[in-house]
């Protein structure tokens, strides 16, 4: 039977562990809160260029901007993929990674680019197609950085001739569910709405160039919707994964005290038998 | 006196939601100001000030980029940056200015000069607003 020391100290480390994991999760469930806020404040923003965009193709069908045309098939594609920069999020980084490995193996000429540290560590031994990483984004939410990656996946489309880039991230649910999802990034594909304008607008400079900067505008907001999503989504799963860690631990001390008094007891009694037979020989 | 909408939208946050008289917005190519039934419009903006008026009174905003759309006497401006004039940190303007400066005398490439040239509109206005 185990030692009653050893006990001890399985019951102090474990209980240790649980108030980490129980901080883990208080710490999530308030990053969790300011990412659905960030995500709430983005949105009068995201929709009005998306109904801007919308509206102007749909009144310029002719003429075809190469940001807002059909994906040429046969040009370079490359593929964002959204991971945490952190683990301890259950199965958020792995349901990413399987998915993306699928994809690469479908379709092995796909470049790679990773957003977060997890992707990147596993991809980078799997693949030579990481053409470019972004790491420590999530951690101070920052438009200025989620734009500097969207001009670079903008040059790429416009300038290296890529025909299609499409983004694979944790789509934010709810606070306890997360969707993989693999979304077109480029060319654009404004969401279709009922707010189409139909009022004719006087373009100034051109329209060429309004089209140009609003589809550039609306890559950034894509991209920035999509880091917003993805880390509230590491949020929820890191709170649901300590919430049950937690949970876990719990019970485990539970189990392990009751073992740990059962131990004693019988020690306890073994002792009893010895000094009641010692005495009992003492007084014969 | 009737009056017109005006919606200032951040990435962050919708910065202004109010009714004005009239307004003058920077447009790319050159200010312009929106009166009560302005015809439809749509054009990019250039770093510049934002001038609302409200019964004869008027607030200042140092903008930088982006968009603005007149439909209905409603006027949509969406943009990354927009400062009011006590939001400016003068400090930090100047600095900008400088290091904007010399790096439009020392840059090679046709995009580091663009991009400077940018830097410096910017503070330029910014310093323009809170020298008034």
């Amino acid at each position: 039977m185990a030692n009653l020391r050893d006990i001890k100290n399985r019951i102090k480390s474990v209980k240790s562990t649980k108030q980490i994991t129980n901080a883990m999760k208080m710490v999530a469930s308030s990053k969790l809160r300011k990412a659905q806020i960030n995500i709430l404040n983005a949105r009068p923003y995201a929709d009005y260029v998306n109904e801007i965009l919308r509206t102007l193709k749909y009144k310029n069908i002719q003429s075809q901007h190469p940001l807002l045309d059909d994906p040429r098939e046969k040009a370079k594609k490359a593929i964002v993929v959204v991971t945490a920069d952190k683990g301890l999020c259950g199965s958020f980084n792995t349901n990413i990674i399987r998915k993306a490995t699928e994809y690469i193996n479908s379709h092995p000429d796909t470049d790679i680019i990773c957003f977060g540290k997890k992707g990147r560590d596993y991809l980078k031994k799997r693949s030579d197609n990481i053409i470019r990483e972004y790491t420590d984004l999530f951690n101070e939410m920052n438009f200025d950085v989620s734009k500097e990656a969207s001009e670079f996946l903008l040059d790429l489309f416009l300038k290296e001739n890529y025909g299609k880039i499409e983004v694979l991230y944790n789509e934010f649910k709810s606070a306890i569910q997360q969707n993989v999802v693999v979304k077109q990034l480029l060319p654009v594909i404004p969401i279709e709405s009922e707010d189409v304008s139909k009022m004719d607008f006087l373009y100034e400079p051109d329209e060429d160039t309004i089209i140009e900067e609003l589809g550039r505008k609306y890559v950034h907001v894509d991209i920035w919707r999509i880091m917003l999503e993805s880390s509230a989504a590491e949020q929820g799963a890191r709170m649901t994964a300590m919430d049950s860690a937690t949970i876990n631990a719990a019970e485990m001390i539970e189990h392990l005290t009751l073992n740990y008094n059962r131990v004693r007891q019988s020690a306890i009694t073994t002792e009893i038998i010895e000094i009641a037979s010692g005495a009992e020989a003492i007084n014969l | 006196m009737s009056k017109i909408t005006i919606e200032v939208m951040q990435p962050s946050q919708v910065k202004i939601s109010d009714e004005y008289d009239h307004v003058i917005v920077p447009g790319s190519e050159g200010d312009f100001g929106v009166y009560e039934d302005h015809t439809p419009f749509i054009t990019k903006m250039r770093p510049g000030i934002l001038q609302l008026y409200k019964n004869n009174s008027v607030e200042k905003y140092a903008i930088h980029d982006g968009f603005v759309t007149v439909e209905n006497n409603v006027v949509k401006i969406v943009c990354e940056n927009i400062e009011k004039e006590n939001e400016i940190d003068k400090g930090r303007a100047e600095a900008a200015k400088e290091r904007a400066e010399k790096r439009l005398r020392s840059s090679e490439s046709d995009i580091d000069f663009r991009r400077a040239e940018l830097a410096l509109k910017k503070a330029l206005v910014r310093l323009k607003l809170q020298s008034r």
